[in-house]
């Protein structure tokens, strides 16, 4: 049965124009900072390797797929929030405003079970969405400037190879993912309470960019309370490209989201299990 | 509810449901007989809607308990096991065709089978749309298909609350006739709110009635219409002036109103023979005699009783 209600939930996100409003964006964007970047890059990779040629041997250029894929990953982990609330902002609110649950929720099925099928969906969705930019920004820019070693700047300089950067790649792509997941959770929490689509997306954006504010703002009175925000967290799949790879602060991290997704999920089942639906 | 006889589709046992200010529900007892057209009247707001949205589980009572076909309410979900609902005006997604609505909807209790929606949007008369996007439908083609998916599931009971609104009269007709059929058909009971009564009595064989929250009168429409002290009843005849000459002298008759091509008049349901008998004595030619309104008396007078 649940597999049934999740196919129907996918059925109706992919059915959406607004669960493509990221993709496409993504496919338009994406390739022209590739491109961008391709034509921008060439000083800078004169001077990194006449910088470091003498001391190692890298293979081939360093300004290759993964210094571009790990360079947009910088850029736009911020924004990609924006485009996974659009659809699980609607996930909830879209069947109230249509009217569509004095219908699906009348059938002898429970409200867990409709839950957790419409929560399952937009993290699968969250997922294929995390895959899709990562297939675009590794992948194309692996085709597009081919592989060879990494150089990542953290405290000094360290230099990846292939094998080893696209390890890494998957690494992060996961903590991604998981953060990306809370990012859903949020709209699952605000969906639940309203009946317009639009609310749980502000809803949403404001909470996360609160919570960035409070956990980057360098005073004193907030840096209590860093640890506790989840925000401080939306940049660890960075962690992913150090050496060491920090795991111990890499699932602490990864807990404290974790936690804050079951919360939100359970908070929204309580609203919605006990929500009379007037509309 | 163990008192319920097993005849019931539905039995409702005091159920009350207050929000905030208003009280919805107050103390609803009511008992839909298997395979009758139950018709549950009210005006706007008295709380039919909200009896059949705690029925469907979209929203929970204070108190009380139904039973489906024997299953409790108490079992959660699994009480709507034979039931099907059209809830207020039918919505569906929009982007989506008719025949992927029903697939999605049918999924929901093991009822997608390509030939059973087949043959549900044959029956409502929207199989040759089925693969149209719902947002191309007319109004009555999308209470057409709340009726197919309604049925999708093979309900025992369907309930249905105010299946016409926003229909023109050609379409509250095709519905109309859509739910005599269904019920003769698939031998289904019917349980449906209106508070249009001309509807009601051209199609149910039991009602009850709501005001203010509160369960006014409730069996079979023949039953309520034999209990009824008088109806009005209007006679179209040859000679109106003689005719009513004649019903003054009338001790059957308790009022007498001229109208335009007839003649209105009050009457116990009972003596209605008895008076036409006496016109044929009389020599009065009687073209026509009917009861219009029935209903409207009935639901009129339980209104200034209240």
């Amino acid at each position: 049965m649940m597999i049934r209600l999740i196919q129907n939930e996918l059925y109706k996100i992919f059915s959406l124009i607004r669960s493509y409003i990221g993709a496409v964006l993504f496919t338009i964007i994406i390739p022209l900072i590739l491109w961008g970047y391709g034509k921008g890059t060439s000083h800078i990779e004169n001077e990194i390797s006449g910088s470091v040629s003498d001391m190692f041997l890298i293979e081939g250029s360093p300004t290759n797929g993964f210094t571009a894929a790990y360079f947009i990953m910088n850029f736009f982990w911020v924004h990609v929030p924006f485009l996974i609330a659009l659809v699980g902002g609607d996930i909830f609110a879209g069947e109230q405003a249509n009217g569509t649950f004095r219908i699906y929720a009348t059938r002898p099925i429970s409200r867990l079970s409709i839950f957790i099928s419409k929560s399952l969906a937009t993290m699968i969705y969250t997922l294929v969405f995390v895959l899709y930019f990562a297939l675009l920004t590794l992948g194309l820019g692996l085709v597009w400037y081919g592989g060879g070693d990494m150089l990542v700047f953290h405290d000094g300089i360290l230099i990846l190879e292939g094998w080893d950067a696209a390890r890494r790649f998957v690494i992060a792509y996961a903590f991604t993912f998981v953060n990306m997941a809370l990012v859903s959770a949020i709209a699952i929490f605000f969906s639940s309470m309203v009946r317009n689509a639009v609310g749980p997306v502000i809803g949403t954006m404001a909470v996360i960019i609160f919570s960035l504010m409070v956990s980057t703002l360098p005073l004193e009175i907030f840096k209590g309370i860093h640890p506790y925000m989840f925000t401080s967290y939306f940049s660890n799949w960075e962690q992913a490209f150090h050496d060491p790879i920090p795991w111990a602060d890499l699932f602490r991290g990864m807990n404290l989201v974790l936690a804050n997704i079951f919360l939100f999920l359970g908070i929204a089942y309580i609203i919605f299990r006990r929500k009379d639906i007037l509309s | 509810m163990n008192d319920v006889p097993n005849t019931a589709a539905l039995s409702c046992s005091g159920i009350s449901k207050r929000f905030k200010t208003i009280q919805a529900l107050d103390d609803v007892s009511l008992h839909v007989p298997v395979g009758s057209i139950f018709g549950f009247l009210g005006p706007n707001g008295a709380g039919k809607s909200t009896l059949i949205r705690v029925i469907a589980g979209l929203i929970s009572a204070d108190s009380g308990e139904f039973d489906i076909f024997g299953l409790s309410s108490r079992s959660g979900h699994k009480v709507r096991k034979h039931m099907s609902t059209l809830v207020d005006r039918a919505d569906f997604y929009k982007n989506l065709s008719a025949f992927q609505n029903m697939k999605i909807l049918g999924r929901l209790t093991g009822h997608a089978q390509d030939d059973r929606i087949d043959d549900l949007l044959q029956l409502l008369g929207l199989y040759e749309r089925r693969f149209d996007q719902v947002k191309t439908f007319s109004q009555g083609m999308k209470q057409r298909l709340g009726l197919a998916q309604a049925l999708l599931p093979e309900p025992k009971l369907l309930v249905l609350d105010e299946p016409t609104t926003g229909l023109d009269p050609q379409g509250m007709h095709e519905i109309r006739d859509f739910i005599l059929k269904i019920a003769d058909e698939q031998n289904v009971t019917i349980f449906l709110s209106s508070h249009l009564l001309h509807e009601v009595e051209l199609i149910c064989s039991d009602i009850a009635l709501i005001f203010n929250g509160k369960l006014a009168a409730q069996g079979p429409m023949q039953s309520i219409f034999n209990a009824m002290e008088e109806v009005t009843v209007e006679l179209e005849v040859q000679d109106a002036p003689a005719t009513i000459k004649f019903l003054e002298q009338s001790e059957l008759v308790s009022e007498i109103t001229p109208l335009a091509n007839a003649i209105g008049i009050s009457i116990n349901y009972t003596n209605i023979p008895e008076l036409i008998k006496a016109m044929s004595a009389q020599g009065i030619n009687l073209f026509s005699i009917s009861q219009r309104n029935r209903l409207e008396n009935y639901f009129l007078s339980l209104m200034e009783n209240k």
